[in-house]
Parts: C-alpha cells; sequence; structure tokens
C-alpha cells in the first residue's frame, strides 16, 4: 500500500518531450482525482509514450503489458470491485495489439474508465504507423506510405456496445471534464483524447477543427452517435466533433456475477473472504 | 487379478456414463478401479471407448487384453476383436446403452437393485431408463467367473475421481477465489468441475475472449490478493507465456494449470502425451523463477495444487502444474484422503510493474535497483529449493534396493507401478513430482544402476532434465517412449521394461 500522506505525486521525473500533450491529459487526470480518495483507485497502462503517466501517478495498480491495460483492469475490478478501476492505453495498445479485448470490453460493459491517447503513431518506437494513422503517411518502415483507411475507433465503440463512448482533444480543461463525467458513469466508459505528437505526428490542424456536440445531440441515440462518429474518419479531417457521443445506462459486467455483487454489497474484496 | 471391461460405441451413445456407473458401483463394493478415455474430436459419431479395469488390490492403469466387451455399434467389435481372448464375454447387439448396463450387472452377478440406485440419481430419463436396464438384466445368459477375486472389505469409503476433479478440489481446498479460462481440450473438465461448485463454495469461475486476456485478468485480480489461477492446454499456454514473464518481473503470485496433450499446433485434441515439459520450464522471455510440479494421480492432482498455492502466495511467483490428458480424465481410485498444504493470502494490493521498477513503482532504468532487483527475483529460487526439500518431491516404489531403476513423471506412473507389480519385475521406480525445484538428491537412487526411462513423448525431455540437472545420461536403448497419443497400457509396458532390465 503507498502512503496517503505523499498523495498523488511520485518522485520520478518526467520524461515526456517538452509541450508533449500528455502533460496536459496528466495534469486533467490529476485534477479529476482532486480531494478523492486514492485508495478507493486502481490504475493499469500500457506501453508506450502514455504508459508514462502511471510513473507520475503515485495510485495502486500495474503498468501492464502492450495491449493488455483492459484485461489488468478487469481482473482488478473483479478482484477488488469496490475499486475504481481506471486504464490508459496510446492508440498502439488499444487499436493494435489489443483490439480484442476493447471489442468484449465494450461488451462486458465491466465499471472501467478506459482513456486512449490517441496521437495516431507508435512513437516511442520512434513514429511507426498505428491503426489510426492517416493514409499517406510515411516514415522509415512505411516508405511507400499508409495504403489502408484508418480505423473509426468510435464506431467500433458503438458497433461493440459501448455504454459511454466520449472524444476529447488533450486539453487539460478538456480531460479533467471527461474523467468526471467518465467516473460518474456506471459501466464501461471509452474515451479516446486526440493528441498530436510533436515529433512524430505533428498536430494537423485538428485544433482548428474541433467543436463540441451540443445539446441538441441526444446521447441515447446510436443513430445520432454513428452520425456525429461519421464526420472524422481519422483521415481527413474537416470537422471532429468531441464529447460525449453516447451514453446509456445497462447493467455491469459485476453486477452480473452474485458473487462479485455480493462483495461490493459487503464492500469486501476476496482477499477479505477467510475460508 | 485384474480385469478390464471395454465400452465401445459412438460419440452421443453413452459409453461414459455407463463406465461411470460400473466404476463407482465396483468401488462401493470395495474394489479398486482405473478406467480411461479414449475419444475422438467428433461430437456425435466416430469410435469412443474406455477401458476399466478392477481388481481387488490397488490398480492405476488398463491392459490390452479385454474380459467383458460391451459394444454399443458394430465397429466396436470389429476394432476390438484383437485384444479379445477365447473366454471374453461379448455383449453387443442393436440396444441402447442402459440395456447393456442391466445385462452387465448380471454377468457380474451384481443385484438390479444396485443399479437401480444409480439410474434414480441420474434421474434423466429414469422411467426409460429403468425399463431397458430390466430387459438388459433378464435376457442376460452368461455368467462372468471373477476367479480368487473378492470384493475386499473395506474399513473407510473409497473415493472415486478423476484428474480434474483432483485440481479443482485442490483448488477450492487451497481458498481458490477466482479461476479463469479459455476453453481447451483437456484443460476443460477441470472448468467444468468449478464451475458447477463456484456459488456452493463462493469462489468465481470466468470464462474470458482468449487466454490472453485470461492470464492478463488474472494478473489483475492476483495483485489485488485474490487467490487466482488460470487453466488450458499447450496452445492457450502459448498465448499466455508473454503474461507468464510479466508474473516474473512483477512478483504476481497466479498458479497455471497446463494439462498436456499431443503437439505441436494443434496436434490431436483428446488424445494425451507429455510434450510440454520443456515450455512448462523455459516459456516466457527473460530470467524468472518459477516453480513447475508433475502429479501423476488424481491424488497427487490435489496435493500439487495446493503445493502450487502455496509457493506462489509465500514466494510471488508463478506456479505451474502440469498434467496431460491421460490423468485429467482417466478416473482413479483414492485410498485415503489428500494431504494438503495450507497457504494465507499473502499478497497485497500496491503497484506492479511490467518494467524494472523503483522503490515507489515507477519504472526505473537505474543499473543500480535494476541489479538488486534481479538478484531478488533469483534469490527466490534459492529460497524456494531450499524450502522445497521438506516435501515430498520425488517418491520411490517397488524393490528398493533393486539393481533396475525406472525413472518417470506424471501420468505413465500408473502403467509403471502397476507393471511392477503385476509383472513382478525387480525394479525400483523413482517418480518425479517437482520438475522445478529438481531434487538433485535423486542422484543417490540413481548411481551405479541400470537407469530406464520412460515417456509418453518421441525427445525425452526427462532425459535433458537428469542431464542438465545431475550430469546423467540414459543412452537411448534404456528409454522407453509412447508418442502415439495413447498412454502406456500395463501389459505392453511390462513386456518393454523387461527387455530392459539388467540380470
Amino acid at each position: 500500500m503507498f502512503d496517503k500522506k505523499i498523495g498523488i505525486e511520485t518522485s520520478s521525473k518526467i520524461t515526456w518531450c517538452l509541450g508533449c500533450f500528455n502533460f496536459q491529459i496528466l495534469d486533467g487526470i490529476k485534477k479529476a482525482l482532486k480531494s478523492k480518495d486514492l485508495n478507493e483507485f486502481a490504475i493499469a497502462a500500457g506501453i508506450g509514450c502514455h504508459a508514462k503517466i502511471f510513473d507520475y501517478l503515485n495510485i495502486n495498480g500495474i503498468n501492464t503489458l502492450h495491449g493488455r491495460v483492459l484485461p489488468a483492469c478487469l481482473g482488478m475490478k473483479i478482484g477488488n470491485p469496490n475499486l475504481n478501476v481506471l486504464g490508459f492505453a496510446g492508440d498502439g495498445d488499444a487499436y493494435a495489439e489489443g483490439i480484442e479485448h476493447l471489442v468484449h470490453a465494450a461488451r462486458y460493459n465491466a465499471d472501467i474508465k478506459y482513456f486512449v491517447h490517441n496521437n495516431q503513431v507508435f512513437a516511442l518506437t520512434v513514429g511507426q504507423p498505428t491503426p489510426t494513422t492517416e493514409q499517406g503517411f510515411k516514415d522509415k518502415t512505411t516508405p511507400l506510405g499508409v495504403k489502408v483507411p484508418p480505423l473509426n475507433p468510435i464506431k467500433l465503440m458503438l458497433a461493440a456496445g459501448a455504454s459511454f463512448v466520449a472524444r476529447v482533444f488533450a486539453d487539460s480543461k478538456q480531460v479533467e471534464w471527461i474523467a468526471k463525467e467518465a467516473l460518474k458513469h456506471k459501466g464501461f466508459a471509452f474515451v479516446e483524447i486526440l493528441q498530436p505528437c510533436l515529433i512524430f505526428h505533428a498536430d494537423a490542424g485538428y485544433k482548428e477543427k474541433i467543436y463540441m456536440l451540443d445539446e441538441k445531440h441526444d446521447k441515447t441515440s446510436l443513430n445520432q452517435a454513428m452520425k456525429k462518429a461519421e464526420e472524422f474518419d481519422y483521415n481527413i479531417a474537416k470537422k471532429i466533433p468531441l464529447g460525449i457521443f453516447y451514453q446509456v445506462e445497462r447493467e455491469t459486467f459485476e453486477e452480473q456475477l452474485p458473487q462479485v455483487a455480493e462483495l461490493k454489497k459487503q464492500k469486501k474484496s476476496w482477499k477479505d473472504i477467510n475460508r | 487379478m485384474r480385469f478390464n471391461v471395454l465400452f465401445g460405441g459412438k460419440a452421443g451413445q453413452g459409453p461414459n456414463i455407463l463406465t461411470h456407473i460400473l466404476g463407482k458401483i465396483l468401488i462401493e463394493r470395495g474394489f479398486y478401479v482405473f478406467y480411461s478415455r479414449d475419444y475422438e474430436s467428433v461430437i456425435r459419431g466416430g469410435h469412443n471407448f474406455n477401458v476399466l479395469t478392477f481388481s481387488n488390490e490397488p490398480v492405476h492403469s488398463n491392459d490390452s487384453n479385454i474380459d467383458i466387451l460391451v459394444a454399443l455399434d458394430e465397429e466396436t467389435v470389429e476394432i476390438h476383436r484383437k485384444d479379445t481372448k477365447k473366454e471374453t464375454i461379448l455383449l453387443s447387439g442393436k440396444e441402447e446403452n442402459m440395456y447393456f448396463a442391466g445385462k452387465l450387472f448380471k454377468v457380474l452377478g451384481f443385484e438390479f437393485a444396485l443399479l437401480e440406485k444409480e439410474l434414480k440419481e441420474i434421474k434423466k430419463r429414469f422411467e426409460e431408463n429403468i425399463r431397458e436396464a430390466k430387459r438388459g438384466y433378464d435376457e442376460a445368459n452368461q455368467t462372468f467367473k471373477m476367479e480368487n477375486i473378492h470384493s475386499a472389505e473395506c474399513k473407510e469409503k473409497r473415493i472415486f475421481k478423476n484428474g480434474s476433479m483432483g485440481i479443482a478440489d485442490g483448488a477450492i481446498n487451497s481458498g481458490m477465489d477466482i479461476y479463469y479460462a479459455y476453453p481447451m481440450t483437456p484443460a476443460t473438465p477441470i472448468l467444468w468441475e468449478l464451475a458447477e461448485k463456484q456459488i456452493e463454495k463462493n469462489f468465481l469461475v470466468l470464462e474470458l475472449e482468449n487466454e490472453i486476456a485470461v492470464a492478463n485478468a488474472g494478473i489483475g485480480s492476483a495483485i489485488t490478493g485474490a487467490k487466482t489461477m488460470v487453466g488450458t492446454s499447450g496452445g492457450g499456454f502459448d498465448l499466455m507465456t508473454e503474461a507468464l514473464s510479466l508474473t516474473g518481473i512483477a512478483g504476481v503470485p497466479l498458479v497455471f494449470y497446463l494439462s498436456q496433450r499431443p503437439g505441436p499446433a494443434t496436434g490431436m485434441a483428446t488424445y494425451t502425451g507429455q510434450g510440454d515439459m520443456n515450455i512448462a520450464r523455459h516459456a516466457g522471455h527473460g530470467e524468472f523463477t518459477r516453480i513447475v510440479l508433475a502429479p501423476g494421480d488424481a491424488k497427487e492432482c490435489e496435493e500439487l495444487t495446493s503445493q502450487a498455492f502455496y509457493f506462489s502466495q509465500k514466494y510471488k511467483i508463478p506456479s505451474i502444474i502440469l498434467s496431460d490428458k491421460h490423468i485429467s480424465e482417466s478416473f482413479y481410485t483414492l485410498d485415503g484422503k489428500p494431504r494438503l498444504t495450507g497457504s494465507k493470502k499473502w499478497t497485497n494490493f500496491g503497484r506492479y510493474n511490467s518494467y524494472e521498477k523503483n522503490s515507489q513503482g515507477s519504472s526505473t532504468e537505474n543499473p543500480e535497483i535494476v541489479k538488486r532487483n534481479v538478484d531478488d527475483r533469483n534469490k527466490k529460487r534459492i529460497f524456494i529449493e531450499q524450502e522445497s526439500e521438506i516435501f515430498e518431491r520425488f517418491k520411490i516404489f517397488g524393490k528398493k534396493d533393486s539393481e533396475n531403476v525406472i525413472v518417470s513423471w506424471g501420468s505413465p506412473k500408473g502403467a509403471i507401478i502397476d507393471a511392477i507389480k503385476y509383472g513382478e519385475i525387480d525394479a525400483k521406480f523413482v517418480q518425479i513430482l517437482y520438475i522445478e525445484p529438481f531434487p538433485k538428491e535423486i542422484w543417490n537412487e540413481l548411481l551405479g544402476k541400470n537407469i530406464i526411462l520412460v515417456e509418453n513423448n518421441s525427445t525425452s525431455p526427462l532425459n535433458d532434465l537428469l542431464k542438465e540437472k545431475i550430469g546423467f545420461n540414459a543412452p537411448p536403448k534404456s528409454i522407453i517412449l509412447r508418442y502415439d497419443g495413447r498412454p502406456f497400457i500395463r501389459n505392453e509396458l511390462e513386456i518393454e521394461i523387461k527387455k530392459r532390465l539388467r540380470k
């Protein structure tokens, strides 16, 4: 157990590039967790630039393997259903190496908040294309350019049955807002954070194209959400809608498991069960 | 005397229920019973058969010569005719399985009431089953002479279970909280066992999207302090190996159940083999400490599972229970209760890392810290080796001072013990239960002796293990290998062993 008095900070030196948008995400998450009892939280991160967030948040959990953030989160939630579980992943983790877990996490609807830092590039391995990189992108491994169209994760999540689907820009205020909204949601919350990479996938003018979904958008309408999701195909950006595309309430994975539901009711974890 | 009853038929005709009913009743009457299952990877049709061997003395294997052949279809008679003799009683014809149950009971001289009681317990199709069984019982006109064999009066009730039930009971009695799996033969029967008991015993069984999710969710739960186990066969274990490596660096107490079948790749789904000792020992990149335990029957499955939980919890390491299809699906008669090792929930939630970590659990590349972490991981091996000395890491059977020493591990145990006993072979048998940490003192048992190795694979990883650990190398002619997916048969193995004895 970490010492509560230490607070959310760790003594690790932050090694993101100067001005990296990951600073915005870290700041937003810290603000969203301000005044919370961190002992009630658990975090998991994958592998890549995003994953350094694990080192900078003094919260129990696991800095796990590439692509395996969601099973780690599920395991922690099942192990102790009283924990608020937050997962952090890159687009490589979420959409390439571990995409099968993403689809099933949406189905399961376990009470997990999942933040995908999507910089549309493998940054820590110095700049290869990921499943959300635009066509034509070139690097040393892909000199002929990316040929296949990118994946639209918002559409994928809507189709897979996620109960909370959102996208924000890597701006501290937006991240804080959406993290608070996600924490209020009961069930699997999919949050994509569009995050330019200053070195390998510079700002493609997203800041001028983003706009927030307003109150006219019906969050409970799958049709409307799909239409909004189609406005940006991760290839050519004209308009990029941000905000909560879709949010409905349905029974969580752990509520449907009587053994786990009972633990939650008694505010216990499996570790407290003496046999 | 040992008697063998073969039940054969197409998948779906129900030879299993027949076999099990007879086994249970024989045990209740004080006999020892062993039965194995041979089935193809088909849902309906094909040729499946079970061989049930019983005696008034302990039995752990089957013989190839059949005393009673129960054929639910014509093909069974054709295929198994070679294993019959003049006196073999053949029960065949176009009838359903319960008709044969009745007939068999009459042939064996059992009262019909015994069968009626069993059919009542099954409940399903009771009226129909009892009518068929009664007709079979009344129409039977042969009598099986069980010469010199009478059911021994047994004081305590003997238990009848397969290896999967042994693993499941071992896990439950070790206080397991969560079992994650993805279905794969022959690891699926334990999933059934556990799933059925989860509510009554208050633990959780979950099937996830694949073995990668299974192992990684297992890690997530284990670090919260839950006693957690995952289970699979070779192919699924391959998928889990990156997570296995993670348990090594992060110090996660996760128990892996690995039930072998023949490989490589899909190999043969429903047959047996021991080709995976090396993946159990070496899978996962990097250097880390693990234990690998190899039970040889259902009782050892239970005992070693409790030891796997003990070492995992105490030392925060992965434990691998290495079984196979023959143990997982064969039924053994247990004399006496297994001796289990208790373990507490010694794991606390904290900051775990797949990277090298500092005292706060954050990633580090500091050379001094990294070296210390590596040393800590390696020290576990030394501590475990020392502590494991108080456990029964190997067993000795047969003639203790014999010049001939048979060495094996896992499922061949049953056929070896029975071959020595019923073939009156002058040999000692050393069964290795701890593959890692290896009991180096078995060197004393082998020194200067005529060594015979027995394994259900084609390359003898056991010989490599002995070479690596104690510098021992068996010549090829001293190694008995079977690698057609079938288990060792007692009388066939007896001949092979006898060819290699030092006179």
